[in-house]
């Protein structure tokens, strides 16, 4: 079933390309940043995984809940307290120098720990965490591990940007696996053997690294990258630099030379594919569509070396119409090259991804650097807070004057009698002059305000559009410049004709929300449930990240689609009540702005099912109405 | 130390290495803030800027980098020590120092030195990156997403030149006066109006859409990761130069003239602009004076007020929030409506 959706990403490609990324890995583990894999859990993961492990580098896992200082290094404190001398801690980014970092679940770094993680990646060094230590250099290549559901935001983007290939192992089923496992090593059938095809001997290794130092990209080949980068629509510098990173090693790696169309292709694949904001709109010539564009750019110019790819794009042929091949050229120029690497590029990417690249227009669904545990954790960062007795560690910071406070009124008690005392003279250093015990130590607590985030639920459909709908955008417009004022993330859920979109996932740039909201047309029926369904799912979603939702819908309440998207408005108002219930059990703000003309009672029954305020349009200026949001607002906070 | 791409070798991005120069050559001007999307080069563009500097002179052992020439500015530590005794001076690169995104307000402000107070209770301060940045450069990455806590810190460090850290039982003010670099994607969430003010000049940067000058990018960046000593020291002498040209400016810039006419024109721009406070004529005049220094000019023509005018004032203007054209384009056409005046 999951590959009925992605026909075009040939299983076997895709996971020949994931272990011929282990071995770049293996031959060049710090040079383009690392990997991001997106992949659930599950066999297909576990085996890439494995290989990984066997690959013979430093792999430095790096949980969720590490804290920065065991990440970068510091003091160890235990060691300090006991001895008196100070010890300095290595932290887990130096113990990976030369290595890797795993993150799992790497969608869920807090941007406490992912910042500096990228600053360390960036520079090759870990600053000093202290004022008198040095820093450290380091290199290391990062494993990110994205579980995230396709509506969820993925890894942050300072982190993601930075990593060279991006894989994508989602629609793999473990049978696809299997058959490759049975075409790469006929005789045996257990991972660990594949395992070991995988990792480079030390001595191949030192021979492709050597190679990796002398290969050059020609002039033809770096237009030709740089080209299609651009036609791909990525726009970041940073993608065709490790692009051309990645390729040399592939080279290096296949014992070539210099770079050749196969790197190329290879390097359009995993670095450049899965960045592309948008379709080649530099027509490729003749091309009708740009997906037949494989077969002929990639078989003259690279005749035998990748049958799986030819074949995987046999059976998309009769659905393009076929156009009048090339001539081909003995010798590839720039723009053939570029060609074929977009052509490689588009190859493997499966289609509904590019549709969902033309309805979003490039916007990348992640918005920051990590999102999660913004706000909740009160033991870091925010205004101090009494301290509390508890124990340090984790993130949680000793408060150094509440211990000491604590520990003085039982020094007398705690002080050994005068003869212990003598006979331990000899090391009087090692006395400590005040004696702290566990149950005293104190820690710091600090507040964080939590963030909020405005859901708009905005009714599109005809009988809204009819009459008010520029009237309800510009009461959103104003409701957008009171959530700028207070700094809380917007995100816009329009509904109308059979669907509910999310026209803008939460986010902070007022320019886009307005941006998505001007270009909103009107008409088609009232799918009131849908929307709801999709606001009570972001409003989840935000939970989850530490945001707490309000939402706030403008329609007239008159629905009548179902949730199926049929028309029937019997069934279409029981489906919105059943959905309204559903807010009201989350137990989230809400508020209702009925934008028909004559208010009526059974949208206010509606709005009062879902536990909402409910304010009639009519009488409403645009003004009162950002009152009434900020009273709501004013309300839910106290 | 890790090698940073040479200064000398960045390609395109005009506008924010010369803003860049401008406000090395005149730390005084408030700092830059670059925004744009990913991989335009701005991290590189900040982190090179050390190139740029030549060493400054510090004393020795001080661990907020005092300078020697200006015992009255200094810090509690060289306050502490007796005047008779002289002090070692040392020549140190100018520090640039990045702030990253999830810093906790202990690494920024400083904070106790638990190793010594539980050690051998001695309580004393640790100084933190804002300590570290002091006479030099802070960087921050992503500075829209900075959370609001951290921001409060900086708009008051920033303006005042001092830290004051009054937490954990401490008290310790320090100096700390450094230039505020900061870089960011507009898309992904706005600025503070008291954050932004704090920032000398604003530029914007875009990928440069040419082929040939992506080429020529990606090339270098090649060439620099393969070899980055060898690379660095290819370009060396170029590096050497900008960085001679920096100082003679700001030798220079104690003499660079500015004429009443010119402080009219600025003053009348602001007024047509409508910019909140003083502090944007301010800043312009200081920013035309450092370019004009930069052209090896001893006063400030029309040319250079109107170079700098979109990035003195760009980012100071009232606007509404959820307008999004260029504002750079406005100052613009105010400049020419002043100019033509």
């Amino acid at each position: 079933m999951i590959r009925d959706n992605a026909p075009n990403a040939a299983p076997i490609e895709a996971w020949n390309d994931a272990l011929t990324c282990l071995q770049i890995l293996q031959l060049d583990p710090h040079g383009f940043g690392g990997v991001c894999l997106r992949a659930p859990h599950g066999p297909v993961r576990e085996r890439w995984l494995h290989a990984l492990a066997q690959l013979g580098l430093p792999l430095v896992k790096v949980p969720g809940s590490a804290d920065a200082q065991r990440l970068l290094g510091g003091i160890d404190l235990a060691h300090t307290l006991q001895t008196g001398e100070l010890r300095m801690q290595a932290g887990l980014l130096q113990q990976a120098d030369q290595g890797l970092v795993c993150l799992p679940m790497a969608e869920r770094m807090p941007p406490a720990l992912l910042a500096p993680l990228v600053q360390a990646l960036e520079n090759g060094q870990v600053p000093a965490t202290h004022h008198n230590t040095l820093a450290s250099n380091t290199r290391f290549g990062v494993v990110a591990l994205d579980e995230s559901l396709p509506d969820e935001p993925g890894v942050g983007g300072a982190l993601q940007e930075r990593l060279g290939v991006w894989l994508d192992l989602q629609a793999l089923a473990p049978s696809d696996i299997d058959v490759t496992l049975l075409d790469k090593a006929q005789s045996s059938d257990s991972p660990e053997v594949d395992a070991l095809h995988i990792q480079l001997s030390p001595q191949a290794l030192a021979q492709a690294r050597a190679r990796l130092q002398h290969i050059q990209a020609s002039d033809e080949q770096l237009h030709a990258l740089c080209a299609s980068a651009l036609a791909l629509g990525i726009a970041s510098l940073r993608a065709p630099s490790l692009a051309l990173r990645v390729a040399c090693a592939h080279a290096a790696l296949n014992g070539h030379s210099a770079l050749d169309t196969d790197d190329l292709g290879f390097a359009a694949r995993c670095v450049l594919a899965p960045r592309a904001t948008q379709w080649p709109s530099e027509p490729l010539p003749d091309e009708q569509s740009a997906e037949s564009a494989p077969e002929e750019t990639s078989e003259p110019i690279e005749p035998p070396p990748e049958p799986p790819h030819a074949q995987k794009n046999a059976p998309d042929e009769p659905h393009e119409p076929p156009t009048e091949p090339d001539a081909s050229p003995t010798e590839p120029s720039a723009q053939d090259l570029q060609e074929m690497m977009v052509a490689a590029a588009l190859a493997s990417m499966p289609p509904h991804v590019l549709d969902k690249l033309v309805t979003q227009a490039g916007a990348r669904q992640g918005n920051s650097s990590g999102r999660s545990g913004q706000t909740r954790a009160g033991q870091q960062r925010g205004r101090p807070l009494p301290p509390r007795p508890g124990r340090p560690g984790g993130h949680a910071r000793l408060h150094v004057l509440a211990t000491l406070r604590a520990a003085a009124p039982r020094q007398r008690l705690r002080h050994p009698p005068p003869n212990a005392q003598a006979q331990t003279t000899t090391d009087a250093t090692r006395v400590p002059r005040v004696r702290i015990r566990a149950e005293d130590f104190h820690i710091q607590r600090y507040q964080q305000r939590s963030s909020s985030c405005l859901i708009l639920a905005l009714d599109a459909s005809g009988s809204a559009a009819l009459h008010r709908l520029a009237e309800a955008k510009g009461a959103v417009e104003l409701l957008l410049q009171q959530s700028y004022a207070r700094r809380d993330s917007v995100c816009i859920v329009a509904f109308r004709g059979a669907h509910a979109q999310l026209l803008l996932p939460a986010t902070r740039s007022l320019v886009r929300a307005k941006r998505a909201m001007t270009g909103l047309p009107g008409g088609g029926g009232t799918p009131l449930a849908l929307a709801l369904k999709m606001a009570h799912e972001q409003a989840a979603q935000l939970k989850r990240q530490g945001v707490t939702p309000i939402l706030v819908v403008l329609s007239d309440g008159r629905a009548n689609v179902t949730l199926q998207g049929l028309g029937g408005r019997a069934q279409a108002q029981a489906d919105a009540q059943t959905w309204a219930q559903q807010w009201q059990c989350s137990g989230h703000r809400a508020l209702w702005i009925d934008t028909s003309v004559q208010p009526d009672a059974q949208t206010r029954a509606l709005a009062g099912v879902m536990g909402a305020d409910y304010l009639p349009m009519p009488q409403v200026q645009a003004q009162r109405m950002a009152r009434a949001m900020d009273s709501l607002i004013a309300n839910h906070t106290a | 130390m890790a090698l940073t791409f040479p200064f000398a070798a960045i390609v395109g991005q005009d506008e924010m290495t010369l803003a860049i120069q401008v406000v090395a050559v005149d730390p005084s001007i408030g700092g830059v803030l670059v925004l744009g999307d990913r991989g335009t080069g701005k991290s590189t563009a900040v982190r090179a800027l050390a190139d740029l500097l030549p060493p400054i002179e510090v004393v020795k052992g001080c661990p907020y980098r005092c300078d020697p020439t200006q015992p009255a500015n200094a810090c509690p530590v060289c306050q502490a020590k007796d005047p008779k005794t002289k002090t070692g001076v040392q020549r140190q690169p100018v520090a640039v120092v990045d702030l990253p995104l999830g810093a906790t307000e202990d690494r920024v402000v400083g904070a106790l030195d638990l190793e010594k107070a539980l050690s051998q209770g001695v309580k004393q301060f640790s100084p933190g990156l804002l300590a570290q940045a002091h006479r030099g450069f802070l960087y921050i990455d992503e500075v829209n997403l900075l959370d609001d806590h951290l921001v409060d810190l900086l708009i008051d460090v920033a303006a005042s030149g001092e830290n004051l850290v009054e937490r954990e039982g401490l008290s310790v003010r320090h100096p700390a006066r450094f230039v505020l670099v900061g870089s960011g994607n507009p898309e992904e969430g706005e600025l503070r109006p008291q954050l932004l003010d704090r920032f000398g000049l604003s530029v914007q940067v875009r990928t440069p859409q040419d082929l040939a000058l992506r080429v020529e990018i990606i090339k270098r960046r090649d060439g620099f990761d393969k070899d980055p000593a060898g690379f660095k020291a290819h370009w060396h002498k170029e590096n050497q130069k900008l960085q001679k040209r920096i100082v003679k400016a700001r030798e220079r810039l104690a003499q660079v003239t500015v004429s009443d006419d010119m402080l009219m024109l600025c003053a009348r721009l602001c007024q047509q602009l409508g910019t909140d406070g003083l502090r944007a004529e301010l800043t312009l005049l200081r920013a035309t004076r450092a370019f004009a220094a930069l052209q090896g000019q001893l006063s400030v023509q029309a040319q250079h007020l109107q170079s700098m005018a979109p990035l003195a004032l760009r980012h100071r203007l009232r606007r509404n929030p959820l307008d999004d054209t260029d504002s750079g384009a406005r100052v613009q056409r105010s400049l020419q409506e002043v100019l033509a005046a």
